[in-house]
């Protein structure tokens, strides 16, 4: 079945296109972290480590935003979901951009160094799963799978918005249900790899289902900048209005108390059993500055989101909006850092390198994207649910 | 270029092209009319089972938690793997009414109504556990924080002291939002009934509702706000029912990811526990334009989720267990999936994760048979999850001196019957006396009431 009459999505106009200012915050971040590599090497790969999960996850968080939708078969996102579909394809770039992550394992893992590992049993335990081959292996398979169905599903939608095939929307979720399946289980075994396993004795069944909180949370307040960026600049005729970003806004509350619910209860059964072997992971976060951060995610990236989206009408405040946004993103940055750096620094110890490598990698992440967006229709103006996402009626 | 897959529009929430005044007739009229026969066989042996349930209360309290198979170190048996199976059945409701209300899910209509008396009764069997296994059962009160000469409290560090207070607001939040649904439905049963004395009741129970229009802005009003207040509960109740377990430091109970996975868990189960109703009960009245196969459907989506979320858990414990390197929780693995209980693991295994998979094939989704098998399947499965959790962890606990094989006596059993005499007496009075779909909430949805619903067909 195919649309009625078939329309042309607006486009990313060149006067409003960021790419060469992101362009040139990309250069001069990776300019600056490549030197930063000849200062120190070690900071390098940890400040790296931390700006590589940043935007890691917010591919992923994407990837599974537009999954749930077509599983859901709501409509509401329609008009925006060529944002989240934008910052999913990248999920290709992201693999690249693990190949420092690669070259440092012997820095950051401590479980690489073979002399550790004679001299510690539980390590030698661990070894048959934390050795360098196999996870290479894993995760050029999760990086392999998750870009299958980003691209897939990305060029089905660029299809949709071609052709007016109606079909594709069943085909899609043929894509997501599986799809959504397997990212459940590839991301919580690549939050095990790239994060938890910085502290090899550490562990915790909670830690995936952590990650994929925190990265969801960020991708909505994501989606909101980007959102907000496109409408104040009249890219997109009129069709993403106030009140899809005010759902986005809404699903932000949501995602908030989720994260919250599974970071706290994280803690909480440590804190409550207190048994040494996980207490310690902790325990580092809790002293020599960093219970500053603790106390401060607490705060930061529940309390005050929290209070200032309870209120119905502050979703629909958009300059609000916009701050609870960039704040949320701020404060997943420095919620990578507070799991990435006590394991190099057991002081709190902020290095110019964290700014430089979230500017690169960063800054490179948003160019990649914009450089997409420009190329495609900003709003599946065809996708037969896309009428109903249109506030008329 | 052509795709070989063809769109799927949304198919219409009631079918069978009812008008406003047929629904009503439909759903209103089980109350007015002569109950059943059938209905009188089901309410007799629910309450011989009730019957049952009360006298073994009665035998426990006369002579104390010997008669059970409890022992030391198993000194939670069946008591708790029943009151956790029973209060996560009733999660079901609760996100029903709550959530998907909150995500404008128009489908719940159908069902929320009776999803919503489900969890308020299946809390009531489940409060009956904890209730009975203090011990000394007249001062059962001592499990509030009351004031009193001799300074005795509760210990307030305890999940169990926590419980206490989750439960008890979830089953008062979950009984003012379903009562408030119902005012404007004991409406119109009030308006219709035939006898003064049953129009007196409905009258009082209908808060003095006639349909204007204040009126059903502070409904849609407070609704909202108890929805609101609904939706934290489903995450809440069963996480403190996991932190029973997982605050303590016994290997297979401490583990971080409880909550969720019991959350999940507790989801997974409630709504194959909705399934198995909805199945008998729109087949006994006839409901099949408004309880559809899309209905049905749509349910064994979220059960094949949530059997898969429940899955994704057990592989994560599994697998942290080995990463740990702790030998204990090794231990606790090992024993669980080839000790003594293995068969028990398995068959928690089979029916909890391998067969919702059926559910990925569209055909088996919408097999009434293969549903209702199905849904009792899962619930078995959630049952043995519990016993699996609770048992096997204790019985071959630290101290290999002390490790035996746990086995329920014929009271624990009888008690565990009884409470289905219990569930089934409340809810076949409530099939009997209540309106058992939310009428006035699924008018809403019905393509009639698309004010262009009839435009179409003159073009």
């Amino acid at each position: 079945m195919h649309a009625p009459h078939r329309t042309e999505p607006p486009r990313l106009t060149a006067d409003a296109d960021p790419s060469s200012r992101l362009l040139i915050l990309a250069v001069a971040g990776l300019v600056l972290t490549a030197i930063g590599y000849f200062v120190d090497h070690e900071q390098f790969y940890f400040s790296y480590l931390a700006a590589f999960s940043f935007v890691a996850s917010l591919a992923l968080g994407s990837l599974f935003l537009v999954m749930i939708h077509h599983i859901t078969r709501s409509s509401w996102a329609v008009s925006l979901r060529r944002i989240p579909e934008t910052f999913m394809v990248n999920i290709l770039w992201v693999a690249i951009m693990f190949i420092p992550v690669v070259l440092g394992m012997h820095t950051l893992y401590h479980w690489t160094h073979a002399d550790a590992v004679a001299a510690d049993a539980l390590l030698q335990g661990k070894a048959p799963y934390l050795n360098v081959p196999f996870y290479l292996v894993r995760n050029v398979f999760f990086f392999a799978v998750w870009s299958f169905f980003a691209w897939k599903m990305y060029r089905n939608s660029l299809e949709l918005d071609a052709t007016g095939d109606w079909g594709i929307d069943t085909l899609q979720r043929k894509y997501a249900a599986p799809g959504i399946f397997i990212f459940g289980f590839s991301v919580a075994f690549a939050s095990f790899d790239w994060l938890m396993s910085l502290d090899p004795h550490w562990f915790s069944t909670m830690f995936g289902v952590y990650f994929f909180a925190m990265s969801f949370q960020a991708t909505l307040a994501a989606i909101i900048l980007v959102a907000l960026f496109l409408k104040n600049r009249n890219q997109t005729a009129g069709l993403v209005t106030d009140n899809h970003i005010a759902d986005v806004g809404r699903l932000l509350f949501g995602f908030t108390v989720f994260y919250a619910y599974i970071a706290w209860c994280q803690f909480f059964l440590i804190y409550y059993a207190n048994i040494p072997e996980e207490t310690l992971w902790f325990y580092h976060r809790m002293e020599g500055g960093y219970e500053y951060i603790t106390y401060g995610l607490l705060i930061g990236r529940f309390i005050v989101p929290f209070v200032v989206l309870l209120n119905a009408k502050s979703k629909s405040n958009m300059s609000l909006l916009k701050g609870v946004a960039i704040w949320v993103l701020f404060i997943h940055f420095v919620e990578q850092h507070w799991i990435v750096m006590p394991v190099h620094h057991h002081h709190l110890a902020p290095h110019w390198l964290d700014l430089t490598a979230i500017a690169g990698l960063g800054g490179l992440f948003l160019w990649l994207f914009f450089r997409r967006l420009g190329k495609a229709g900003l709003v599946a103006v065809n996708d037969p649910k896309f009428h109903e996402s249109q506030p008329h009626h | 270029m052509s795709q070989s897959t063809t769109y799927v529009p949304e198919p219409a929430l009631v079918k069978g092209n009812h008008t406003f005044g047929s629904i009503t007739a439909l759903i209103a009229d089980i109350s007015e009319k002569p109950a059943p026969t059938w209905w009188y066989i089901a309410f007799g042996a629910a309450n011989l089972l009730l019957g049952l349930l009360l006298v073994l209360i009665g035998y426990l309290v006369y002579e104390g938690t010997g008669i059970w198979g409890i022992t030391n170190p198993v000194g939670w048996g069946w008591a708790i793997i029943n009151f956790v199976w029973w209060v996560g059945i009733g999660h079901a409701g609760t996100l029903i009414s709550a959530i998907l209300f909150l995500f404008r899910q128009g489908w719940r209509t159908a069902i929320n109504r009776f999803a919503e008396a489900m969890t308020i009764f299946a809390v009531i069997c489940a409060l009956v556990f904890p209730g009975i296994h203090i011990g000394r059962i007249w001062v059962a009160y001592w499990m509030f924080p009351i004031p009193n000469s001799m300074q005795m409290w509760p210990n307030f560090n305890s999940p169990l002291l926590w419980d206490v207070f989750a439960v008890s607001t979830y089953f008062t939040v979950s009984l003012l939002f379903w009562f408030v649904g119902l005012v404007p439905d004991f409406a119109t049963l009030r308006d219709r009934v035939k006898s003064k004395l049953a129009a007196k009741i409905y009258g009082v129970l209908a808060l003095g509702w006639t349909g204007g229009n204040r009126q059903w802005q502070n409904y849609e009003k407070s609704y909202m706000i108890l929805a609101g207040l609904a939706t934290p509960l489903v995450l809440s109740v069963h996480t403190i029912v996991s932190f029973d377990f997982a605050v303590s430091i016994i290997p297979g109970w401490h583990t971080t990811i409880f909550p969720p996975y019991f959350v999940a868990g507790a989801i997974f189960s409630g709504f194959a526990m909705v399934m198995t109703l909805m199945l008998i009960a729109r087949k006994l009245y006839g409901l099949k334009d408004i309880m559809t196969d899309d209905h049905v459907e749509k349910m064994n989506l979220i059960i094949l989720v949530t059997g898969n979320m429940v899955g994704f858990a057990y592989i994560m414990e599994f697998f942290i267990a080995w990463y740990s390197g702790v030998t204990y929780e090794k231990a606790a693995f090992i024993n669980r999936a080839m000790g003594p209980y293995a068969w028990a693991y398995w068959t928690m295994f089979l029916c909890n994760v391998i067969s919702p998979q059926f559910f990925w094939s569209k055909k088996m989704r919408r097999n009434i048979k293969v549903s209702f098998i199905l849904s009792i399947v899962v619930n078995i499965g959630m049952w043995f999850e519990r016993f699996v959790i609770t048992v096997t962890s204790l019985a071959q606990d630290f101290l290999p001196s002390s490790w035996g094989y746990y086995s329920p006596t014929w009271v624990d059993i009888g008690t565990y019957i009884g409470t289905f005499g219990l569930f089934f007496t409340f809810f076949l009075l409530f099939l009997r006396f209540m309106p058992m779909v939310a009428i006035a909430e699924i008018k809403m949805v019905m393509p009639q009431a698309d004010p262009h619903h009839y435009d179409e067909k003159h073009g």
